[in-house]
């Protein structure tokens, strides 16, 4: 067991809601804005969401009976995705298998509505379903966004699978369904690939260029720098490690500049991108600054590999400082944060566990969302008993916006210009 | 309904059976810090100090131990511990100056021995069932209260003579014997709308009745003629005010469980009368005030067998908390709010309290003994509020927030521009 010196946890739980069977690391999606997607091995898919009724909101967890999904199925993953704009509509897709005696058969279902008016009414998209056979036992299925020459873009479905391939699943406007496309046309760094795939992750990056990172069941991780034209592989990676890979993670870290001089702090402060794998046995790892060190700058996570097995992985800023802190969600029941210390002197950046929150049984996936409509993120973790929704403290982050505001009223009488609220034009794409 | 896991607990070592009242939190040893008071079948009595799995002492009783309390029985301003047993022997135990002497001593094993005999033991009536230590007839002197399956409860006071050095000394005197219609699952005081405590007492089928004090009625009725009241046979209906709750009652014959002098959060709203609740084993969960009117009624379907109050808030109002057999906790506000949390065993025992379980200071904890040998406190059940909410109504009730709103030209009605702003102020000003 790891220390209890660190700090606790700044959330609180608000609700669970204990699901009738359990789910799987793949078994938890986000829906539209404010919405969660749960899938249960037994066939169920809950929705749940927070009903604001009567200025009183409460947790709701009810279930969407998805269409053409037999009684007898066993629900390996569920993914949903806002089509890219103009269109927005909302597309969930659904793998499971049939067992029906001698002969397992696994399926995807894609539901998409095209009537105008019901593209977001989850009741209505449950209905309309598209029903792909497959010939691989599915894994975890994923969407990312492509970007075409001509500024146009477009979210597909990427679905890793047993015959050491992946597959992906593009509309075709026309027919109004989805259908399979050759992965290599697209992602040419997803062909050959040496193993099963359990995880995969895509980061859009600046330069209309992509990080595409895989993690196999054979221990190998894949990392590949992609100019999204062409498309063309820029450079690529591969490490092998002893265990299989549970998740692989890409994320933007805000450092001080190497050249920068230490007394100007703030101003020099560079983006650099870095890779988060975890695997079933041994130590969490980050490849710091993949963009150009490729994965020569590995660093640990300590005290990682003391709780199980690392399940699920998240990237979110949760003390709202703007840097990134990692969460990992293990088997043995830990949530753990941890937080990136700058360099000082001698002594490299490292990570540094931060706080830990046990639960009540094991960890599978975590999601960070707005559910309450209020502009603060709740963590929704799912659990193989349930889904826990954790919120942050309430008072103390009241005390935090009110003193933004004031900062923000501050700046508006001293400048006599309004300065609108810039948007951020480097929104990232994830699952 | 609100669910949520309570995780952090701490596991207590416990070989014996016990009786559901054989368990209590009070401060035994009189340092301000509370501790857990537990009794079992074959006479043992233990007490727990802080997160320690090993109880701090034992006691040795004699007969099997149906009910234990902490209070200062003797009025001489401080704690004792009574735990008294079905054959009707009444132990007293002075922890605090064993504690005292111990130390003087520097014989730790003189305290902490097995064979520590009690520092005063009598004999009652027999077929003891649940006790109550409490100021019953108003003179701010503590009596003690005795509840026996045969439906019978009987009131005693301690009696010394005043050159009493120590406690061999005194004796418990009879001061009167209801007689009631059904069994007393409960035994609890409750402030009437003028302020004077009144003796309550569970009754079967959602009911309560008022035990009258009649020796303070009578004026100055010495303690030997009440008793001959009490024993003449017609006395005891005369001073039993029977009450029947109405509503949806399946049985009436169902066991009823009750608790009073729930905490209305201030001075003011005490004046009114008190607060008392009544749960029943099918499920019916009450909260009344002394002037019978009714604040709410919960119809659960779990079987209901202990009711306690606890203030899990942290704003002086004391929350209803009721516990069934499988183990399905209930927390219900004055307001109706009710938050579930499911302790995954059955229970053979609860109760909540204060308990100075970790920091060293009293906390809200809920007690759970299983069968299994073990007795669970779950420390960490504060919550922030008993309604899910959200960051905007928090900031709602701070004064300042509209103001700022106003400033930077936010409309305050605007839920999606309140969210935006929000979201950018804690996600995307991070100076």
């Amino acid at each position: 067991m790891l220390p209890d010196s660190e700090g606790s946890c700044p959330f609180v739980e608000d609700s669970f809601s204990r699901f009738p069977s359990q789910s799987n690391i793949y078994g938890l999606c986000q829906a539209g804005e404010d919405e969660l997607l749960a899938a249960t091995l037994k066939g169920k898919v809950v929705c749940f969401r927070y009903q604001d009724l009567q200025q009183k909101i409460r947790p709701v967890a009810k279930e969407v009976q998805f269409t053409y999904i037999p009684v007898d199925a066993e629900i390996v993953s569920i993914d949903a995705f806002n089509k890219s704009a103009p269109n927005r509509g909302l597309v969930v897709g659904i793998t499971f298998i049939k067992d029906s005696g001698d002969k397992a058969t696994p399926f995807l279902n894609i539901y998409c509505e095209y009537e105008p008016g019901s593209e977001f009414n989850l009741e209505s998209i449950a209905q309309s379903c598209l029903n792909l056979e497959l010939q691989f036992t599915p894994f975890q299925l994923y969407h990312t966004e492509l970007q075409y020459d001509e500024g146009h873009r477009e979210t597909v479905f990427l679905l890793s699978g047993h015959d050491q391939r992946i597959h992906l699943y593009k509309e075709n406007a026309s027919l109004h369904q989805f259908e399979e496309q050759p992965v290599e046309r697209f992602f040419p760094e997803l062909m050959d690939l040496p193993s099963n795939v359990l995880w995969m992750n895509v980061l859009s990056i600046d330069g209309g260029r992509r990080l595409t990172a895989f993690g196999c069941q054979n221990g190998c991780v894949g990392l590949a720098l992609v100019n999204q034209r062409g498309p063309e592989i820029l450079q690529s990676w591969r490490l092998q490690q002893d265990s299989p890979i549970s998740t692989v993670l890409l994320f933007p870290l805000k450092v001080a500049a190497q050249n920068g001089n230490t007394d100007e702090g703030q101003g020099d402060q560079v983006t650099e991108y870095n890779l988060l794998v975890s695997s079933t046995i041994e130590m969490a790892v980050v490849y710091r600054d993949v963009e150009r060190c490729g994965v020569s700058r590995p660093v640990c996570l300590a005290g990682s590999d003391q709780c199980d097995a690392v399940l699920c992985a998240l990237r979110i800023d949760l003390d709202f400082d703007g840097q990134l802190e990692v969460l990992l969600g293990t088997y043995g029941q830990d949530l753990l944060c941890y937080k990136f210390q700058q360099p000082t002197g001698s002594t490299e950046g490292r990570f540094q566990l931060v706080w830990r929150r046990s639960f009540k049984s094991p960890l599978l996936s975590i999601i960070y969302l707005d559910l309450t409509g209020d502009g603060l993120k709740e963590l929704a973790i799912l659990t193989i008993k349930g889904l826990h929704i954790l919120q942050h403290s309430l008072s103390s982050t009241a005390d935090l916006v009110l003193q933004r505001l004031a900062n923000r009223v501050a700046k508006l009488s001293t400048a006599p210009e309004i300065q609108p609220v810039t948007k951020q034009d480097t929104e990232q794409t994830e699952g | 309904m609100r669910s949520l896991s309570f995780v952090q607990r701490v596991c207590l070592d416990f070989t014996g059976s016990l009786f559901p009242h054989a368990i209590c939190l009070g401060d035994a040893d009189n340092d301000s810090l509370n501790e857990l008071v537990v009794g079992d079948t074959s006479g043992k009595l233990y007490i727990y100090k802080n997160d320690d799995s090993k109880p701090w002492l034992t006691r040795t009783c004699v007969g099997m131990l149906t009910c234990v309390g902490v209070g200062d029985l003797c009025n001489k301003g401080k704690n004792l511990v009574v735990a008294v047993g079905a054959e009707g022997w009444f132990h007293l135990f002075d922890i605090a100056s064993d504690a005292a002497k111990a130390e003087s001593s520097s014989q730790p094993e003189w305290l902490f021995g097995d064979d520590q005999k009690p520092c005063f033991t009598q004999h009652i009536p027999a077929n003891t069932k649940v006790m109550l230590i409490s100021d019953i007839d108003g003179d701010g002197r503590s009596e003690l209260v005795v509840g026996y399956t045969d439906r019978v409860v009987r009131a005693f006071r301690w009696e010394e003579p005043s050159d009493a050095t120590d406690l061999t000394g005194g004796q418990l005197i009879l001061l009167k014997k209801w007689l009631l219609e059904g069994q007393v699952d409960s035994l609890s005081v409750n402030p009437a709308p003028d302020g004077r405590p009144e003796l309550m007492v569970s009754q079967p089928g959602c009911g309560y009745a008022i035990l009258l004090c009649s020796w303070t009625q009578d004026g100055t009725a010495a303690p030997g003629e009440s008793r001959l009241t009490a024993s003449a046979g017609e006395g005891p209906s005369r001073d039993v005010v029977l009450h029947l709750t109405t509503g949806r009652i399946h049985n009436k014959n169902v066991s009823t469980h009750l608790i009073g002098s729930i905490s209305r959060g201030s001075k003011e709203d005490d004046s009114k009368g008190g607060l008392f609740a009544l749960c029943t084993l099918d499920g019916t969960l009450k909260l009344m005030d002394s002037s019978e009117q009714l604040l709410w009624s919960v119809q659960v379907d779990h079987q209901l067998f202990a009711l306690q109050k606890l203030d899990v808030t942290g704003d002086g109002r004391e929350e209803v908390v009721a516990c069934a057999w499988d183990g399905q906790t209930y927390i219900i506000d004055h307001n109706r709010m009710v938050v579930r949390f499911q302790f995954d065993e059955n229970v053979n025992a609860f109760c909540a309290g204060l308990y100075a379980c970790k920091q060293g200071r009293n906390i809200p904890c809920l007690v759970y003994v299983s069968f299994s040998h073990k007795i669970y406190v779950y420390w960490k059940v504060e919550l922030e509020c008993m309604e899910p909410t959200n960051l905007r109504r928090v900031l709602e009730e701070r004064p300042e927030y509209t103001d700022l709103l106003r400033k930077l030209g936010v409309d305050t009605r605007d839920a999606e521009a309140i969210r935006k702003l929000i979201g950018d102020v804690l996600y995307r000003d991070s100076e």
